[in-house]
């Protein structure tokens, strides 16, 4: 039976495997360079390497698109599920098995992919934030989260559609509709963001939090007793207690707004949060994966035809 | 076999009250017009659906689960795997079937002139077929189930698959269960047969003993209700001075004014198809003649 898994799905892990291996031999081939030379003085050539980062948000539902939605879809769309699943194994079996040699090759694809361009990140992520929106997906654990999830949610549309074209697209869109929700409205939340209070940057200066590494949530500038103000406000209060004026430089500004009390209060995810958040993140996804496959696995016996 | 069997597609029931029992051994062929349930009956005993209803039992058990290995299935249009190589489906069947027999499959591929190496997707219907069934046959399986495997076939290839699996049958002993709607051929290859009538058993039974209960009887023309109660028509046909009709004679036909012919299975089984109604109440609307 693993041979049959195998064998279907033998040309689409050929493929992943030589577009990995080519990936990872770029990356590696360049560390050197980047490891050694500010960033600032790199050449856009290696610059544009970075994209190899959008491409990593793209791989789980591309696995999705290619792998999940199809392993179903395909079958029932062709009549061959009536030759497979009256072989002397059960279709649970058979899903079970195919399921997991994709998850496994899909865990092994996006996880050195992953593991390696973290890798080569790291002489750029000095000083920078990886723990932002822009960088929390393309490191650490859960790309693998992610593609197992795409494979387990293309499984299932495709059990449920029938139809390949139309699976793979749902899964593209379902995908990236979940991904990017638990972003926006999930991942703040999975644990307590921090409270902090800096300089206000409201002149250009002072330190800006999200400069240290940290994720900024909220950002807001208040007064010494705790009360929210618009910039205009803030100006207003200024040029009236310090007398200043629209000449007056940054410094004596920033000078003013410490006297009066002026200050930023921040809610943001710091640097050291970063893998309590993957950890959190990878898990919810990796759960969702389980219970959609269980859903196929459940579709295929109970709704077959 | 079956008993009170149906199966429900959302509200529509594709087979429903469906009674039956089939011998082992036996070679059934089971007829009906598009769409009267024939493949749901067939895909209900290799376990590729479950019943809606009622209670199916093949070999003794409930389909599907341990039973799949006893159990070979040729699915209508015979599907195959496009990018597998005819090699790679007997590897299929060797690595998923405990009781592969993989000299008999190359045995009959090499009969049948098929090269291991050739592509599924580049062989012809009949060719397709051949290795379905072949892949079905070399499972040694105790029950053959074949849903329409002459379907798409030519005359040539259609006589040379059917006597493929009359010589199996001779052989192995396996009971043969195979749909069709060329009456010819189960009028050649089977012993047994059940005929559906939208999603219902009109009838079923060995061929021999189906034709002996049914009649053509010919008269002068008549109420179809004045007939004694062990006569059940099926199709009647009346001109001005004359009823024709065929019917289904539980007991002795009597009455002298009847002229009572012996019917054929063909003629039987449109008669069941061209009523569209069920055994459990016998129609009387059939065509009449102007």
């Amino acid at each position: 039976m693993i041979w049959l898994a195998w064998r279907q799905a033998r040309a689409e892990l050929l493929v992943a495997a030589g577009a990995l291996a080519v990936i990872v031999a770029t990356l590696v081939a360049t560390r050197g360079h980047i490891a050694t030379t500010r960033a600032e003085d790199l050449s856009t050539g290696y610059k544009s390497l970075q994209l190899l980062g959008t491409a990593l948000i793209g791989l789980p539902a591309a696995i999705g698109m290619f792998w999940g939605a199809p392993l179903l879809a395909r079958e029932l769309e062709l009549g061959t599920h009536r030759l497979a699943w009256t072989q002397g194994v059960t279709r649970t079996r058979w899903l079970a098995i195919k399921l997991g040699l994709l998850g496994a090759a899909a865990a092994v694809v996006t996880g050195v992919f992953t593991l390696v361009f973290t890798w080569w990140s790291l002489p750029l992520d000095v000083g920078g934030n990886r723990i932002g929106t822009a960088n929390f997906g393309q490191r650490g654990i859960v790309p693998v989260a992610y593609a197992l999830f795409a494979l387990a949610l293309g499984t299932l549309v495709g059990a449920v559609v029938r139809r390949t074209l139309p699976a793979m697209a749902v899964t593209l869109v379902g995908f990236f509709a979940v991904r990017f929700s638990v972003q926006l409205l999930v991942r703040p939340r999975l644990i307590d963001p921090v409270e902090l209070s800096t300089p206000t940057t409201m002149f250009g200066s002072g330190s800006s939090a999200s400069g240290s590494g940290a994720w900024v949530l909220t950002s807001s500038t208040v007064d010494s007793a705790g009360h929210a103000l618009s910039s205009s406000t803030a100006d207003q209060l200024m040029v009236e207690t310090c007398h200043l004026t629209r000449d007056s430089g940054d410094v004596a500004w920033a000078r003013c707004a410490k006297q009066v009390g002026l200050h930023d209060v921040i809610s943001a995810h710091p640097a050291s949060h970063f893998w309590p958040l993957q950890i959190w993140e990878a898990a919810a996804f990796g759960v969702l994966a389980i219970v959609l496959a269980a859903l196929a696995v459940w579709w295929v016996r109970h709704r077959p035809s | 076999m079956a008993d009170r069997l149906g199966k429900r597609f959302g509200r529509r029931w594709a087979l429903r009250g469906c009674s039956l029992t089939v011998p082992a051994g036996a070679v059934v062929g089971v007829v009906g017009a598009n769409g009267a349930g024939k493949s749901t009956f067939l895909h209900l005993t290799v376990g590729l659906l479950d019943p809606s209803e009622g209670e199916l039992r093949v070999l003794g058990g409930r389909p599907g689960g341990e039973h799949l290995g006893r159990v070979a299935f040729v699915a209508q249009d015979a599907p195959v795997y496009g990018s597998f190589s005819v090699g790679d489906h007997l590897r299929l069947g060797s690595r998923t079937n405990p009781t592969w027999d993989g000299h008999l499959a190359e045995r009959r591929l090499a009969h049948l002139g098929l090269d291991l190496r050739q592509r599924a997707d580049r062989l012809s219907g009949g060719q397709r077929s051949q290795l379905a069934l072949t892949l079905a046959i070399a499972k040694r399986p105790e029950l053959l189930v074949l849903d329409e495997p002459v379907a798409s076939l030519d005359p040539l290839a259609r006589r040379a698959f059917l006597g493929d699996v009359m010589e199996l049958a001779a052989e192995a002993r396996p009971t043969v269960v195979l749909s069709s709607h060329l009456l010819s051929d189960v009028e050649r290859a089977c012993d047994h047969l059940i005929v559906m009538v939208q999603g219902q058993v009109a009838a079923d039974g060995p061929v021999d003993a189906l034709l002996a209960r049914h009649k053509v009887l010919t008269g002068p023309r008549r109420d179809v209700r004045s007939l004694p109660a062990h006569l059940s028509v099926v199709q009647e046909r009346h001109t001005e001075r004359q009823t024709t009709m065929l019917v289904r004679a539980d007991g002795p036909i009597l009455d002298p004014s009847w002229i009572v012919a012996e019917v054929g299975l063909e003629e039987m089984v449109l008669a069941y198809m061209a009523t569209g109604g069920g055994r459990e109440k016998p129609l009387h609307v059939a065509a009449v003649a102007p």
